[in-house]
C-alpha cells in the first residue's frame, strides 16, 4: 500500500505471480466470499493460461470447420505444420537467452542465414563431410555470436543497436560470400533428408525443436547461470554488486544465442534441400515477437520456454488454418503482429488489477 | 498585527475517507483537519494508511465513494470527483517521495515542467527569462549550481531539493492552498534537512499551509504544530506537538511502548582487529586510517560527500583504489571485483535499495538467493527444495513479513524489502558487513527490527561497519564512531556516544579541513 509498484529497468512492465495456488485460495477465502474468491481463481488463471485456451480453441475451430477440416487434422497436415515452426522456433528459443538478460539481438535472422549459406557452400564448394559441415554451420553462429558479445560489453553500445549493425554486416558478406549464386547440388542427401523424415511420427526437425526448447528450459530456469541471466535482466547493478559477473555473462549469452542460431541455419538447409542466397529479413523480428508472445503465459511477463512453445504453436495452427481457408499468405505477419498485440494489451489489462491486489497481500 | 485572522478555520479536512483494495481496508473512514497557516505531522508505521492517504488527496488513486473533501470554506467535495488536475487547481501542491525529476534536463527545464515555460515572440522559449528566474529561485532556496546544470550531475539531496523547489515555486506569494511533503527529508542528512526545516518553518509562519509525512519522529517534533497518528488504517489520534516526545510518537505509531527505539546493549567487543585499514586513497579519500574490531559496530560518521559509500564500496571491490592497503583477519585484502570480496566473507548491503539491490520482477526468495545460486547447483541439477527450504528459514528468522517467500519483491513493504536484502547477506555469517543507510526509508518497527538483526549477527561473530546519516541513530547503533571528514578518519569516538558532538565533531572537521586545504 505505501509504495508503488516500479517498473523493471528493461523488458516487460508486468509483475510476476507467484506460483503457489493454494495458498492464493485459502487467503483469498479467508479474507472474502466464496465466490469472490474463485472469481480471483479463475481471473488469475485465465491469465496464465489465456493463450493455452486460444490455442485448443484455435485448433478446435480449424478441425471441425467445414473449409478446413478435411484438410487440417491430417497427420501430414499437422506434420507439415510443426515442422514449418522449426527454425523459427530454435531462434526463438536461442533468443529467450540474451532477452532473458535485457538484450535484444537483431541479428540471429541473418547469423542462421549466414550459416545456412556458409554450411551450404562448404559442402558443394569445398568437399565437407556431413558431420563437420553441421558442427561448422553451428560454430559460425557461435563465433558471430561471441563478435556481438564482445561489442556489447567492451562498447557498452545499446544491444538493440549493435545487432543492428551486425545484421547488415552479415547480409553484406554473404552477398559477398555467394555471389549471388544458388547451390542446388552436392549437399550430402542426409541434410534435405532430415528435413523431411519422421521418426516414431514427428518429423525429425520436430526432435530437434524439442530437444532445443528443453536445453534452453534447463539454461534458464535451471542452473546458476541461468538465474545470472535473469538477475542482470533485472537489476544490473545489483546483479554485479551480488558477484555476478555481468559483462562475462552477456557475452556468454550472446555466443550460445549465437549457436542456436548458426543450428537454426543448418537446419533451414535441411528444409531448403538447396541454397538460395536470399534471407528472408523478417526472421529476427518474428522470433522476438514469438518470445514476447511468449511471455503472456505461465509466469506472465516474465520470458519464458513453454510460454514461447504454446505461442509458437498458436501462431503455427492459426496461420495453417487461416491458410486452408484460402485466406492469402499476407496472413501471416498481420497474424503474429495482431496476435502479439492483443496478447500484451491482455496481460496489461490484467496485470493491473493483479498488481493491486498484490500490494494488499503484503503484511503490515 | 492581529493574531487571530478572519479566515478560514480549516485549510483542508477530510471526512469519511475510506479506500479497500481487493477485500481489505487500507483506510477506514479517516477524519482530518488540517488548519491554515500550520504545519501538521502525518505519521504512522507501515500499512497505516498515510500513503494511501496522500495518494488520494492528490488525485492519484480513488478513494472508495462517499468520503468527503472540504478546502478552505468552500463546500464539500465528494471524493469521487477528485482527480490530479483538481487537486493542483485547489492549489495543492505535492512533493513525493520519490520526486518526479528528470535527470537529463537541466535545472531550468525541469522547474518549468512544474510550471509554465516562459514564451517569447512566435511561441518559442525564452530561455533569458527562464534562466534568469531559475537562478533567482536557485539563491533564494541556496542550492549552488546554475540553471542549465543537468540534474543529473547533482547529488541526490538537491535533486530533491530542486523538486521542492518547483513545487514551492508558484505558491511563494499566495497563502492558500496546502503544501504535501511526503518524506522530503528521506534522502537528506542531518545538516541538508534542518535547512529544509527551517524553510518550511518559515514558510508556515508566512501562511503556508503544509502536511508534513516523515519517519523522522525528532524532525517532526521540531516542526510540526500538530501530529495526526495513523495506524491500520485508522487515525488513532491527532495532538498539539508541544509537549510530546519521541517515546509518545513511538507509543502512538506502535501500539505498543518500547523499550527503546534501538537496542543498546553493548557489546562485549574483544580488541582483536578484524579489519585494519591504513592510508586508503581513491575518490574523495586521501588516505583513511581505520581499525574494525572483531565482533563490534563501528559507525562512520560523515556530512554529505564525505566519501562514506565510497569507503564501503572500496572495501567490497566495487570502487577503485588508488593506494592503501588493508588487512582482513590479518591477510592482505585488495578486492578487485565484488565476488573477490564474497570469497573473503565480506557483504555489503548498498544505500539505494531500489537501483542496487532489489531485483524487480523476482520473487523473494530469488532476492535471497541472489549470488549464492551455485551452492544449490550438484550434478547438474538445481536443488529447488533445498533453496524453498532455506529461503522460508531466511525469512523467519530474520524477521521477514511475506505471505509466501514466491511473492514478488515488490509487493514488500521498504522496510522488508530491507530485510530480504540484509538476509541476502546475513544468512552467510559474514565476517565484515557493510551497511550504507540500511534504514533509509524505513519505518520505525521495522527499523528496530534491523538494529535487532545487525545486534545479533555480531553477536555471532560478524564485524559491522555502519554509515548512518542521522547522528542520533548511529549514536544509539554503534559501540564506536569515527568520524570521517576532508577524505580523512578525523576523530573516533568511544561510548558513551554523544550525537551532538558528532555533528560538532563531523562539521567542524569540515570547516577546519576548508581553512587548510591547499
Amino acid at each position: 500500500m505505501d509504495e508503488l509498484p516500479t517498473q523493471r529497468a528493461e523488458g516487460a512492465p508486468v509483475i510476476e505471480q507467484p506460483d503457489a495456488p493454494v495458498v492464493e485460495i485459502a487467503d483469498a477465502v479467508a479474507t472474502r466470499s466464496f465466490p469472490t474468491a474463485l472469481g480471483a481463481f479463475g481471473g488469475r488463471v485465465l491469465r496464465q493460461y489465456s493463450l493455452v485456451f486460444l490455442l485448443v480453441a484455435s485448433f478446435v475451430l480449424y478441425s471441425t470447420w467445414s473449409k478446413t477440416s478435411s484438410v487440417f487434422l491430417t497427420g501430414d497436415s499437422l506434420r507439415v505444420m510443426v515442422a514449418g515452426q522449426a527454425v523459427i522456433g530454435v531462434l526463438t528459443l536461442g533468443i529467450l537467452v540474451t532477452m532473458v538478460a535485457g538484450n535484444f539481438d537483431l541479428s540471429v535472422g541473418n547469423i542462421a542465414g549466414l550459416s545456412y549459406v556458409m554450411t551450404a557452400t562448404l559442402y558443394a564448394k569445398h568437399g565437407w563431410g556431413l558431420w563437420p559441415g553441421i558442427a561448422a554451420g553451428i560454430v559460425i553462429g557461435g563465433f558471430v555470436g561471441g563478435v556481438n558479445g564482445l561489442l556489447v560489453t567492451i562498447l557498452r553500445v545499446d544491444p538493440f543497436i549493435i545487432t543492428l549493425g551486425t545484421a547488415s554486416a552479415i547480409l553484406g558478406f554473404i552477398d559477398w560470400y555467394t555471389q549471388d549464386q544458388s547451390i542446388v547440388t552436392g549437399i550430402p542427401s542426409a541434410i534435405p533428408n532430415f528435413g523431411k523424415d519422421n521418426f516414431l511420427g514427428v518429423p525429425d526437425i520436430v526432435w530437434v525443436l524439442a530437444l532445443v526448447a528443453l536445453a534452453i528450459y534447463y539454461l534458464l530456469e535451471h542452473t546458476p547461470y541461468g538465474r545470472n541471466l535473469h538477475a542482470i535482466g533485472s537489476n544490473r547493478a545489483a546483479a554485479r554488486l551480488v558477484g555476478i559477473r555481468v559483462e562475462r555473462s552477456i557475452a556468454l549469452a550472446f555466443v550460445i544465442n549465437g549457436l542456436f542460431a548458426g543450428l537454426a541455419g543448418v537446419l533451414m538447409l535441411a528444409r531448403a534441400g538447396s541454397m538460395t542466397p536470399t534471407i528472408p529479413p523478417t526472421l529476427a523480428l518474428t522470433a522476438l515477437a514469438g518470445a514476447f508472445l511468449g511471455a503472456a503465459s505461465f509466469k506472465v511477463g516474465r520470458l519464458n520456454v513453454p510460454g514461447t512453445i504454446v505461442a509458437l504453436l498458436f501462431l503455427a495452427v492459426n496461420i495453417t488454418g487461416l491458410q486452408y481457408a484460402g485466406v492469402a499468405n499476407w496472413i501471416n505477419e498481420m497474424f503474429t503482429g495482431l496476435s502479439l498485440i492483443f496478447a500484451i494489451a491482455f496481460a496489461a489489462v490484467l496485470s493491473k488489477e493483479r498488481s493491486v491486489k498484490h500490494k494488499t497481500r503484503k503484511s503490515a | 498585527m492581529p493574531a487571530v485572522v478572519a479566515g478560514p478555520r480549516t485549510a483542508l479536512a477530510v471526512r469519511g475517507l475510506s479506500k479497500t483494495y481487493a477485500g481489505h481496508l487500507a483506510l477506514d473512514s479517516l477524519f482530518l483537519q488540517i488548519r491554515p497557516g500550520e504545519i501538521h505531522a502525518l505519521l504512522g508505521g507501515n500499512g497505516s494508511g498515510k500513503s494511501t492517504t496522500i495518494k488520494i488527496l492528490a488525485g492519484v488513486v480513488p478513494a472508495d465513494p462517499g468520503g468527503e473533501l472540504v478546502l478552505g470554506d468552500g463546500d464539500a467535495i465528494g471524493v469521487h470527483d477528485w482527480t490530479a488536475a483538481k487537486a493542483h487547481a485547489a492549489g495543492l501542491r505535492f512533493v513525493h517521495q520519490q520526486p518526479a525529476v528528470f535527470p537529463e534536463l537541466s535545472i531550468a527545464e525541469n522547474l518549468a515542467l512544474g510550471a509554465a515555460f516562459p514564451r517569447a515572440a512566435g511561441g518559442r522559449v525564452d530561455w533569458r527569462a527562464l534562466n534568469a528566474r531559475t537562478a533567482e529561485l536557485l539563491e533564494r532556496y541556496e542550492i549552488r549550481a546554475s540553471p542549465k546544470t543537468p540534474l543529473a550531475a547533482l547529488r541526490a539531496a538537491d535533486r530533491c531539493r530542486v523538486a521542492i523547489v518547483r513545487a514551492l515555486q508558484d505558491r511563494d506569494d499566495a497563502d492558500s492552498g496546502v503544501l504535501v511533503l511526503d518524506e522530503p527529508t528521506a534522502a537528506l542528512p542531518d545538516a541538508e534537512a534542518q535547512h529544509l526545516l527551517a524553510a518550511l518553518r518559515g514558510y508556515a509562519a508566512a501562511g503556508q499551509t503544509i502536511l508534513y509525512v516523515s519517519h523522522r519522529l525528532d524532525e517532526v517534533l521540531s516542526v510540526a504544530d500538530r501530529v495526526t497518528v495513523l495506524r491500520d488504517g485508522r487515525k488513532v489520534d491527532t495532538k498539539d506537538a508541544e509537549g510530546l516526545s519521541e517515546a509518545d510518537l513511538i507509543e502512538m505509531i506502535v501500539g505498543r511502548p518500547l523499550d527503546r527505539a534501538f537496542p543498546v546493549a553493548p557489546a562485549e567487543t574483544t580488541d582483536d582487529a578484524a579489519m585494519t585499514i591504513r592510508g586508503l586513497r581513491g575518490g574523495p579519500l586521501h588516505g583513511v586510517d581505520l581499525t574494525l574490531r572483531k565482533g563490534e559496530v563501528l559507525g562512520i560518521a560523515g556530512l554529505l560527500g564525505s566519501g562514506r559509500s565510497e569507503l564501503l564500496r572500496m572495501l567490497f571491490g566495487a570502487y577503485g583504489v588508488d593506494s592503501g592497503s588493508v588487512t582482513l583477519d590479518g591477510h592482505d585484502y585488495a578486492p578487485s571485483t565484488p565476488q573477490a570480496a564474497m570469497k573473503a566473507d565480506v557483504a555489503y548491503v548498498p544505500e539505494d535499495r531500489q537501483a542496487d539491490a532489489l531485483l524487480y520482477g523476482e520473487s523473494v526468495r530469488h532476492n535471497l538467493t541472489a549470488g549464492q545460486e551455485a551452492s544449490y547447483f550438484r550434478k547438474f541439477l538445481y536443488r529447488h527444495r533445498l533453496e524453498r527450504d532455506d529461503s522460508q528459514r531466511s525469512i523467519s528468522d530474520f524477521l521477514i513479513r511475506v505471505v509466501s517467500d514466491t511473492q514478488p519483491i515488490e509487493t514488500l513493504s521498504g522496510g522488508n524489502q530491507q530485510k530480504v536484502v540484509m538476509a541476502r547477506w546475513l544468512r552467510r555469517r559474514p565476517k565484515v558487513l557493510l551497511l550504507d543507510e540500511p534504514t533509509q526509508g524505513v519505518d520505525v518497527g521495522a527499523r528496530a527490527e534491523i538494529y535487532q538483526l545487525i545486534r545479533r549477527a555480531t553477536e555471532q561473530g560478524t564485524s559491522v561497519i555502519l554509515v548512518v546519516s542521522e547522528p542520533e541513530e548511529l549514536a544509539h547503533a554503534s559501540d564506536r564512531v569515527a568520524v570521517l571528514a576532508g577524505g580523512r578518519i578525523t576523530a573516533v569516538v568511544e561510548r558513551p556516544i554523544d550525537a551532538h558532538k558528532l555533528t560538532e565533531l563531523m562539521n567542524a572537521a569540515h570547516s577546519a579541513v576548508g581553512e587548510a586545504s591547499p
